[in-house]
């Protein structure tokens, strides 16, 4: 697939602060999360990749076009701020339909445009209220609105879960994903790991202004070959299979579960792990619940590259 | 929903008209216009008072037109249009960075230096309207007696069109200041209350770096020994014509200084 963002080099220093430092992605339609702590360089990255900042050095091109000084690549990015901040003594309504109008749409496009948007996000019932009375989760939901309503092809969404209930959250994961099956293009950032779980499996790590990974999370873990790998296997017979697993070099350690029908082993090779456990199945013919592994997710890796 | 690509969209002119149309509307229910309204509406309130203490006190006192230019003017060219322009002009660029409400424009298809013209446009509008109501019934008012006068109405005119001057040049210098200083109401406190009312009394040329000294040159000439000489003190009047066009090159000058610092100053907004 063609990369829709493509960033290259591109750092940025705020004085003598350094903001980010030489990070070059490709992006490619389809949902991207962006993650990393507070601080971490995320927002920056997301300015710079929409050209509110100036990079320090780098290049940033998203379909293909340069970002600054380019107004017009605008009609086809949608982009959710991260601050919560409104004109407060507007409406939703009149919100939506002024930022929709700068976009160029016609009155009567505006009005359809707005009414759609606002059904989408549910806040239609709310939409002759003073955005200063609304609630943290309906602004959210109103930012999230005027970044969708021009129908773009490159969205992108700067800390979009923040301040919503699980409810909303479930609601706008499943809306964020309904554009990755339309063929969009999402950046989201978050620095809530069950969060980009939940939205996808490709992920850029960031971490004080520097991208440690990209990709799919399995690919960013295969990468870590020396960080040992936890795998979790619930049968019949843990103490048997410990005994024979133990005999193997990448098998580093086995702690035994309460239950006593399970058993945790740290590997240091996840490939030979496998394929070693496969075979004494097969061979044994042991009767296997489950295998797991619970530290195959964002948390894990996330930790481990940051140093924790 | 489905993409149509609006025309026109890399239109300047358009993009300006459609900034000017949001903030017209947005700026015309802000709470800041209420009370703005309500401070343009300090001479009529004036007017009234002189107007009744006129007719109650059965004294025949001093012709309209006289405290129009004396008192009114007054009010109108050393505060209100000042004061006015200060807090639209800067809030042009101002209000969108310390709202955090930039992101929402500078991600639109929309010129950065279309945003400060429309915003300054509509804000302009805005000004002109509330002075301009306060100022006609504050005539009106002071000149009850005299209403079916045609003279009057063309030094109404006169007056009228020196605020709304005033206001133009005015608003793009602040709008100027708004997008190059953080505190740009406090600078622009200083300019108006300090440089405005102490340099347009020197002498000499010096008078002419003062944008009061351009409008003051349209007002009518005093009357010799008049008080109306508050105003003309030491005025050395430039050509009508000339100060046209210095007010005109002035609004031009500030106005796109302020397109370019808008349109090549980051603005960090801060938590």
């Amino acid at each position: 697939m063609t990369p829709v963002i493509v960033t290259c080099g591109l750092s940025k220093w705020y004085g003598n602060v350094l903001g980010l430092s030489d990070v070059s992605l490709e992006i490619e339609p389809g949902i991207t999360g962006l993650l990393g702590p507070n601080g971490a360089g995320k927002s920056t990255l997301l300015k710079l990749i929409t050209g509110q900042l100036r990079p320090s050095l780098g290049t940033v091109r998203i379909l293909n076009q340069n970002v600054r000084n380019n107004p017009s690549l605008f009609h086809r990015i949608g982009f959710c701020p991260e601050h919560d901040s409104f004109y407060e003594e507007m409406t939703g309504w009149i919100f939506l339909t002024s930022l929709l109008s700068l976009q160029g749409f016609s009155a009567q496009e505006v009005r359809a445009r707005a009414e759609e948007a606002l059904g989408i996000v549910e806040l239609w019932a709310d939409k002759d209220r003073l955005i200063r009375a609304y609630s943290r989760g309906m602004r959210q939901r109103l930012k999230v609105a005027q970044a969708i309503a021009h129908d773009p092809e490159v969205i992108i969404l700067d800390e979009p879960l923040s301040g919503l209930d699980p409810l909303g959250k479930r609601k706008l994961i499943r809306l964020i994903k309904t554009y990755r099956e339309e063929g969009k293009t999402v950046l989201v950032s978050s620095h809530v790991l069950p969060e980009i779980e939940a939205l996808t499996k490709t992920i850029i790590l960031i971490h004080q202004g520097k991208v440690f990974a990209q990709g799919d999370i399995h690919s960013i873990r295969d990468l870590i070959e020396t960080h040992p790998h936890m795998v979790s296997i619930r049968c019949a017979e843990p103490r048997g299979l410990a005994v024979q697993l133990l005999e193997k070099e990448c098998v580093l350690k086995v702690h035994f579960g309460p239950d006593g029908r399970s058993l945790l082993v740290e590997t240091n090779n996840r490939d030979q792990f496998f394929t070693t456990l496969l075979a004494r199945i097969v061979q044994s013919r042991m009767e296997v619940d489950e295998i797991t592994s619970p530290d195959d997710n964002l948390q894990a890796v996330f930790d481990y590259l940051v140093g924790k | 929903m489905t993409a149509s690509p609006p025309a026109g969209i890399r239109s300047f002119p358009s993009s300006v008209g459609r900034v000017f149309s949001v903030f017209f509307q947005q700026g015309r229910r802000a709470r800041r216009t209420r009370f703005f309204w309500l401070f343009s509406f300090l001479p009529v309130a004036v007017s009234l008072v002189i107007k009744f203490n006129q007719i109650f006190s059965e004294r025949p006192g001093r012709e309209g037109v006289y405290l129009f230019s004396n008192l009114i003017m007054l009010f109108y060219l050393q505060m209100i249009i000042l004061i006015t322009a200060l807090f639209f002009g800067t809030s042009v660029c101002l209000e969108e960075i310390e709202g955090k409400t930039l992101p929402y424009l500078l991600t639109r298809p929309v010129a950065k230096a279309a945003v400060v013209v429309g915003k300054y446009a509509a804000y302009t509008v805005i000004m002109i309207g509330m002075v301009s109501v306060g100022l006609v019934l504050s005539f009106l008012f002071l000149n009850l007696n005299h209403l079916s006068d045609p003279s009057l109405y063309g030094l109404l005119g006169r007056y009228l069109g020196v605020l709304i001057l005033g206001l133009i040049a005015y608003g793009a210098f602040f709008t100027f200041l708004g997008s190059a200083f953080k505190r740009a109401i406090f600078i622009g406190l200083l300019f108006s209350f300090g440089w405005e009312n102490v340099i347009q009394y020197f002498p000499g040329s010096s008078q002419r770096l003062a944008i009061a000294h351009y409008l003051k040159s349209f007002l009518p000439t005093a009357a010799p020994g008049g008080r109306f000489s508050f105003l003309t003190f030491r005025l050395e009047p430039t050509a009508p014509r000339l100060a046209l066009l210095v007010l005109f090159g002035l609004t031009a000058v500030f106005l796109t200084l302020a397109c370019v610092l808008f349109s090549k100053k980051e603005y960090v907004l801060e938590d």
